[in-house]
């Protein structure tokens, strides 16, 4: 059976909050949760399927636990490991670099023959560029908690049904 | 210019160990020092202004590591310690700027806290006019590409100065003339307490500029150590390899408040204080020091003790500085003009041709080019074809000397004066003149860079003075109107560090510009347009005359009463006294020829002989240079005076277009003799 992470800060807020309901999504206890911030190239290996949870920091960087895991991660193979990144940003704040932690991390992953799975439509959102969006579609899950944070259950929940699909 | 690849020479996992060895130590050295600056204000031994840098560590500690001393050249901005002290500057140096000692390489004390500069390395010394120094690092560029240097200007800055037009006018210049210089955008966010969304729409200032040609931007975090090294290696290279201009703009977070000052408390939130907190770069490079198990934790915290006492050394040692000496006050102002061997009172007994006033300053200019091949031109209308600005004074100097040292200037007369500036940073031997804006009337916009050269001199300590000769085209009788008739040295005098000149004959504009070209410093050129062809202004010219300054001319001997002119009104005067004497009065005409340095002497000892004094100038009475000549008159020589002191000039209105106008504003012989008939009955 594959084994499956959830990996977000736990010492963040809005990202910890929205990490834990796709945790719960996908049923109670079924995916271990992990700490972006302390997580090791071992653990990371260890899980078949893993849930990123990415929020884009300043205009357009990975937050600072995860810039500093991208060394080990550049090192990785990660051929036959599946990943979904779902990611907090600000459209009417930072609408030049909207969710770019998605796509930042996603390109990553996939250098080193990661799998992305959980595209989303960009309909709905309102930005003038991100990094995140390729051939049309976000590489992962935008959830914007500034703006339209009364549509994150629903987005949430509409995605992990998609996830579904790939994470078993 | 396209997006180019950034490669990634620096990594946590393959720069070696010695190297990250001493970022960190620098890092530590820097942020102790930082923190270390507010504690000076607290007990009163200076630093009153400190401008934090901490969030800005990875691009200061990489800018700083790019700069190659006495080759390259870097203008650092007041948040720039990191920089400064990665380009090799000593703890106990930035002390002594932040105490403001006697010792501070810097300026000595004489400028603000938190500017570090070294000028003998080519740390140069910057205005506290945020952005200034953008136009200061292309001039010096232009010299770099000139003379095929194999180095690089940088020009480090924050994101809001780019909401200067001098700084567009800075980066659109270096994009044109393809000049190997970097300008550093150390984005914070903030400018003082103006979030950058009110600066200009793009959150990344420099996509501003992606239409740009030839200019390279560069995107990186300002924050991370390794991204800013890479970022700033990229910079060199390109800059070096292909002389064109960057734009890096590195992401940066200001953990604390734009300055002492400032209370960012005021307009950050909690949530965003910490936030930039948890960004500490310091802390960051620290833990992927360990991470990636290149020190361990007992090793960082070795340099971290050696580091304290170093710093506790270095505040010893620059406590026991001196500080600066009160009597110093007056050296630096202006460095002393070169003094005429064979023509020491400035006066000669040349016979033959004479030519007119444009004629002298032409065949001046070009002598000069001659002389010395390190002369430069440049201004609005230099050089196209057979026109040689705008009033043809520099006609054929492109022809004969080329357009590398004789050239157009974009319409931004700021540039034109700061990049003059800059350029002459690069030796002593360049001498600059510049057609400071096409009419003395249009100079204004480049007053920032005129103020800033002006203390230049005296806030370096003596280490810089930009060698520049502005010629500007002054004053009236043209019927040009406003922006092509007024004067505006009664605005000039009050600013110490620059001479000026106003001659109002041809064999006096020649020595003077020639003066004026041979002297270090800088020196304001006025000249009196309307008298360019005018005959009565034309003299023979001795080929090698020079003229000094602070040298007055009598041009008329007489006893009953002094007139002391300059410029246009110099030949009023020669014509009113010529008119008086047919009614019996004496009349003595002094032309000033340079208002700064000002012959007193010749002005007192002349009144002692005529007990009386009338002051005529083409500018405004009030506000006028005449009030401070009549101010002299009144402190010296009062004890001979045998009536006021008067003063004709123009009314305190501009200059109007219509010709009646100007004669109504404008002084003239009638309203000369006028006055001077009063004051001969006195």
């Amino acid at each position: 059976m594959s084994k499956t992470c959830i990996i977000y800060s736990f010492n963040s807020n809005k990202t910890r909050l929205v990490a834990e309901i796709i945790a719960d999504a996908f049923g109670k206890g079924k995916i271990e949760k992990v700490n972006a911030e302390t997580i090791t190239e071992e653990q990371f290996l260890s899980f078949d399927n893993m849930i990123l949870g990415v929020p884009t920091w300043f205009d357009g960087e990975l937050p600072n636990y995860w810039s500093e895991f991208v060394p080990a991660l550049e090192d990785l193979d990660l051929q036959g490991k599946t990943f979904a990144i779902f990611g907090l940003g600000d459209q009417e704040g930072y609408p030049e670099n909207f969710v770019d932690g998605i796509g930042i991390l996603a390109k990553l992953l996939e250098e080193r023959g990661g799998r992305i799975v959980g595209e989303t439509s960009t309909e709905g959102y309102t930005f003038e560029s991100s990094a995140a969006v390729r051939d049309g579609k976000f590489l992962g899950l935008a959830l914007d908690q500034e703006n339209q944070a009364r549509l994150t259950n629903d987005r949430v929940k509409k995605w992990v049904e998609s996830l579904h699909n790939f994470i078993k | 210019m396209k997006n180019l690849e950034v490669p990634k020479i620096y990594s946590i996992k393959s720069t070696e160990k010695e190297t990250l060895g001493k970022w960190f130590r620098l890092m530590t050295i820097g942020r102790a020092i930082d923190e270390k600056a507010p504690n000076y204000l607290k007990q009163a031994i200076g630093w009153s202004y400190h401008a934090p840098y901490a969030g800005h560590d990875g691009i200061q500690l990489a800018v700083g590591q790019y700069f190659e001393k006495n080759k390259d050249h870097i203008f650092l901005y007041y948040r720039d310690m990191l920089t400064a002290l990665s380009s090799g500057l000593e703890p106990e140096e930035i002390i002594l700027n932040g105490i403001s000692k006697a010792t501070d390489p810097s300026s000595g004390g004489r400028h603000m806290s938190n500017h570090f500069a070294k000028p003998e390395w080519n740390i140069h010394n910057v205005s506290s006019l945020t952005g200034n120094h953008t136009l200061h690092a292309v001039g010096v560029a232009r010299a770099i590409k000139y003379y095929g240097e194999k180095a690089v200007a940088i020009s480090s800055q924050g994101e809001s100065s780019l909401s200067e037009g001098f700084v567009y006018e800075a980066i659109n210049g270096a994009d044109k003339e393809k000049l190997p210089v970097i300008f550093v955008i150390q984005d914070n966010g903030y400018g003082i307490s103006v979030p950058k969304k009110d600066q200009t729409a793009n959150r990344k200032v420099a996509n501003n500029f992606t239409g740009f040609k030839n200019i390279r931007i560069i995107h990186c975090n300002g924050k991370d150590v390794f991204d800013s090294m890479n970022a700033m290696a990229e910079a060199k290279r390109f800059a070096l390899d292909e002389s064109l201009p960057v734009l890096l703009q590195a992401n940066c977070i200001r953990i604390q408040s734009h300055s002492n000052s400032d209370k960012h408390e005021l307009y950050r939130s909690e949530t965003e204080r910490n936030y930039v907190i948890e960004y500490d770069p310091l802390a960051k490079f620290r833990r992927l020091l360990i991470r990636y198990k290149r020190f361990t934790g007992e090793e960082l915290h070795e340099i971290e003790e050696s580091v304290k006492k170093e710093v506790k050394a270095a505040h010893r040692a620059a406590l026991k500085a001196p500080d600066p000496d009160p009597s110093t006050i007056y050296d630096f102002v202006i460095p002393d003009p070169v003094k005429p061997k064979k023509y020491p009172e400035g006066v000669h007994n040349e016979k033959g041709e004479k030519i007119k006033l444009i004629t002298a300053l032409n065949e001046t200019l070009k002598a000069e080019f001659r002389h010395n091949p390190d002369t430069f031109i440049w201004g609005q209308d230099m050089s196209n074809k057979d026109k040689g600005g705008i009033f043809n004074v520099s006609k054929g100097l492109q022809q004969e000397f080329g357009p590398k040292r004789v050239f157009n200037a974009p319409i931004a007369e700021d540039f034109i004066m700061g990049t003059a500036n800059g350029m002459s940073r690069y030796n002593e031997k360049i001498r600059i003149v510049v057609e400071g804006a096409e009419f003395a009337d249009y100079f204004w916009p480049a007053m920032e860079q005129y103020v800033d050269s002006s203390h230049d001199y005296w806030r370096s300590n003596g280490k810089f003075t930009p060698n520049v000769t502005i010629r500007l085209a002054s004053g009236g009788y043209i019927g040009g109107g406003l922006y092509h008739s007024q004067n505006i040295e009664g605005a000039l005098v009050s600013i110490p560090g620059v001479r000026i000149a106003y001659p109002s004959f041809a064999d006096d504009a020649a020595g003077l510009l020639r003066t004026a070209i041979r002297s270090r410093g800088l020196t304001m050129f006025m000249e009196p347009k309307a008298l360019y062809q005018d005959p009565r202004a034309a003299t023979v010219v001795p080929d090698d005359f020079e003229v000094p300054f602070g040298k007055a001319r009598i041009r008329r001997e007489g006893s009953g009463l002094t007139v002391v002119t300059y410029g246009n009104t110099t030949h009023m005067c020669i014509e009113a006294a010529i008119e008086l004497e047919k009614e019996g009065f004496s009349i003595e005409v002094i032309d000033l020829r340079s208002l700064i340095p000002l012959d007193r002497e010749a002005i007192i000892n002349s009144i002692k002989k005529t007990n009386k004094a009338l002051v005529v100038h083409e500018d405004k009475v009030h506000g006028g240079f005449g009030g401070e000549i009549a101010s002299i008159i009144m402190e010296d020589a009062f004890e001979w005076l045998d009536g006021p002191v008067r003063r004709v000039g123009s009314t305190f209105t501009p200059v109007g277009f219509h010709r009646i106008l100007e004669r109504a504003i404008l002084p003239n012989t009638e309203k000369i003799v006028s006055a001077a008939r009063d004051l001969l009955n006195y």
